[in-house]
């Protein structure tokens, strides 16, 4: 062990001798790690934010949502005819799913299925009715005012909570007064209450965004609008039914999510007659999916980031050999004094990991330098764990013993005799 | 070091032997050679080049073995040792001088003298003790922290001798010690192998083609063609150099 903590220092004494060389012996390492790293935080931050998105739906929520059936299983009828449309997620859907087993409570959501304008331009903002429980569900915050009282659930009040884009698509930029001032719908003239950020910009299928919002309470939504909505297509006018646009199903234990979403789209199959008038969406599952399928592209860009080690642990190799040569004399001097083959290929080994190992610390710091200057200039995320960094310095060190040893071994095997002939 | 029981020789060499085999050709370098170093003795090994004594210094430093003939050091025959034990003997044993110092200059001085010890495990407390006696000896310990190149070449061959006693070896064998020195630096340093021998009792082989006949030899062994010449002990060395000045 002393000779190890002689052999090291003096393994840095010689590097630091000849600083240049050094450096641009490890110059292949540092940008291989570097690369490495840099790699890792990019599709490491690629993966939280996915996580997060799909995180912030709720793992522990099953969402279940209404859809227009595929054109065939719709009823054909004449042409000029009004059509009835019904389908979707129904009253008696959400009373029979909330007596499952593992359902804790549903939250509904309706689109009201209304054109909101700005001037005379058509908006993508929605008008939802929602349940008193919608905030707690929804991973929005409350940015301004207030969420709904169970007042205006019971009064039916000409309320509304907007989204963050709501606010900013139909008010001035300046406008700081939003909440108090009112919004018109079509014949209707909805008071302001509150404003609800999601920083994640969750989507909800067929609905859209939290942020893109205009909530309603649920009351005020059935009892102007019952469940109907008419409008026109072609020459065509078209009255479309729908109870619920969306369920959120809070499960109690998430470890049975699948089974309980399993169940229910089981009982909606059945009760809705093979009508694929629904959908489903378990955000737990998706996160699991998401989770492998970035785990591959993490590797992926793993290992391509590390041919670049490899390559620069091939420098390293090439220009320990011919250092190696250049100090013949030098292992000769050291075999004559005494020492063993072993103490010389420590010594070279001790050398090249040193090396290299420093080249890892500085890869280190060159691809976190990469990474936040990705974040600074792009925006993108990125993220250093704590393993990848000590992965990286492990690795680093690996590159050292693999690409050290044979000319370490080299060093060992220098005859004595001929080495000290032949100054 | 108790060496009562012991007999007084330090190497022995019998019938030490030694051929070259280059492809079909067989070259015999050593043909034979019968000598002795006792404790305490400074011993010259003269011969030209091609005499063969290059060979013998590499196997006197254990750095070659012998192809026949048998190598005892302090009575124990080390010719077919292995080449960790060689390396041992040679880091314990034997201290190397050679004729370019073969110093390493990116160490000081200091760590120059403690090469040896450190392939001995010696810890680095004791080491630095040692270093300092010894650089006190060869009559260098102000410069412990200067390089190598900061130092004349007399100087360089003085700490060579200081890093050759850092394992209180058996002997020195030293190579051309003063053949890259100046004559008044060559004088000093042959004057300081002497007092080592003298007043120390450190035993000196010394390996060299300068046929001059130095008063600090006890015994001069002459080599030619592999094999022993002659050999002179201290009172024909100093009679034929009273015979040369006499003649002069």
């Amino acid at each position: 062990m002393m000779l190890v903590r002689d052999l090291f220092s003096m393994s840095i004494h010689n590097l630091l001798l000849h600083k240049v060389r050094s450096i641009l012996t490890s110059l292949g390492v540092i940008f291989g790690v570097g690369s490495v790293i840099a790699m890792l935080a990019i599709s490491e931050g690629a993966k939280q934010s996915a996580l997060a998105q799909i995180e912030a739906m709720g793992i522990d929520k099953i969402i279940v949502f209404s859809q227009r059936p595929p054109i065939n299983s719709r009823s054909e009828s004449s042409d000029n005819a009004s059509v009835m449309e019904r389908f979707g997620l129904t009253d008696r859907d959400a009373t029979h799913i909330s007596r499952m087993d593992n359902v804790e409570e549903i939250t509904a959501l309706f689109d009201a299925r209304k054109k909101v304008l700005k001037g005379l331009q058509r908006t993508d903002l929605k008008l939802i009715g929602c349940d008193y429980r919608f905030l707690e569900d929804s991973s929005a915050k409350l940015e301004k005012g207030r969420w709904f009282s169970p007042a205006d659930f019971k009064n039916n009040a000409n309320v509304c909570v907007i989204g963050k884009n709501v606010k900013r698509k139909l008010f001035a930029l300046g406008n700081t007064n939003v909440v108090g001032s009112t919004i018109r719908i079509e014949d209707e003239v909805y008071k302001i209450v509150g404003i609800l950020n999601n920083e994640y910009g969750t989507q909800y299928p067929e609905i859209g965004g939290q942020n893109d919002m205009i909530l309603i309470p649920m009351s005020t939504a059935k009892a102007k609008f019952k469940d109907y909505t008419f409008y026109r297509e072609g020459r065509q006018y078209k009255i479309t039914r729908v109870e619920y646009d969306l369920f959120l199903i809070r499960v109690a234990d998430t470890q049975y999510i699948d089974n309980t979403a399993k169940r229910v789209s089981s009982y909606l199959e059945k009760l809705h007659s093979d009508t694929k008038d629904w959908g489903m969406v378990v955000p737990f599952e998706l996160l699991k999916q998401r989770e492998q399928t970035q785990n591959i592209f993490t590797i992926v860009m793993g290992s391509i980031a590390s041919i670049s080690l490899v390559v620069g642990g091939i420098g390293i190799m090439n220009i320990m050999l011919a250092s190696v040569f250049e100090r013949r004399k030098e292992i000769g001097t050291r075999r004559a004094l005494g020492a063993q083959k072993s103490d010389i290929l420590l010594q070279f080994l001790i050398e090249t990991v040193f090396l290299t190992t420093s080249g890892g610390v500085l890869g280190i710091l060159t691809g976190v330098g990469i990474a936040r200057t990705i974040t600074y200039y792009s925006g993108m995320p990125t993220v250093y764990s704590i393993w990848s960094i000590a992965l990286s310095l492990v690795i680093s060190c690996l590159v050292g013993v693999i690409f050290g040893t044979y000319p370490a071994y080299k060093a060992a095997q220098q005859n004595p005799i001929t080495v000290l002939r032949a100054e | 070091m108790a060496e009562s029981g012991k007999s007084s020789d330090i190497v022995r060499l019998v019938d030490i032997r030694k051929t070259y085999i280059t492809g079909e050709l067989q070259v015999p370098v050593l043909k034979g050679i019968n000598a002795t170093v006792c404790r305490g003795e400074f011993v010259g090994f003269i011969g030209t080049s091609g005499s063969g004594k290059s060979t013998l210094l590499n196997i006197l430093g254990m750095l070659d073995v012998p192809t026949g003939g048998q190598y005892y050091l302090e009575d124990i025959e080390v010719s077919q040792f292995s080449d960790v034990e060689q390396a041992t003997i040679r880091n314990l044993k034997i201290g190397f001088i050679f004729q370019s110092f073969n110093l390493f200059p990116h160490l000081t001085v200091e760590q120059n003298i403690e090469v040896p010890m450190l392939y001995a495990r010696v810890p680095g407390r004791i080491r630095s003790k040692r270093a300092l006696d010894l650089a006190k000896r060869v009559g260098l310990g102000h410069r412990l922290g200067h390089r190598p190149t900061q130092l004349s070449g007399g100087e360089c061959q003085r700490i060579a001798i200081a890093r050759a006693l850092s394992n209180n070896p058996a002997f020195i064998l030293a190579d051309e010690p003063t053949g890259n020195l100046d004559e008044k630096t060559s004088n000093e340093i042959m004057k300081l192998f002497h007092e080592l021998n003298r007043e120390q009792g450190v035993t000196i082989v010394m390996v060299t083609h300068n046929p001059s006949l130095g008063p600090h030899y006890d015994k001069i062994i002459r080599l030619r063609d592999g094999r022993i010449d002659n050999t002179l002990f201290e009172w024909e060395i100093a009679a034929q150099k009273k015979e040369s000045e006499a003649a002069r």
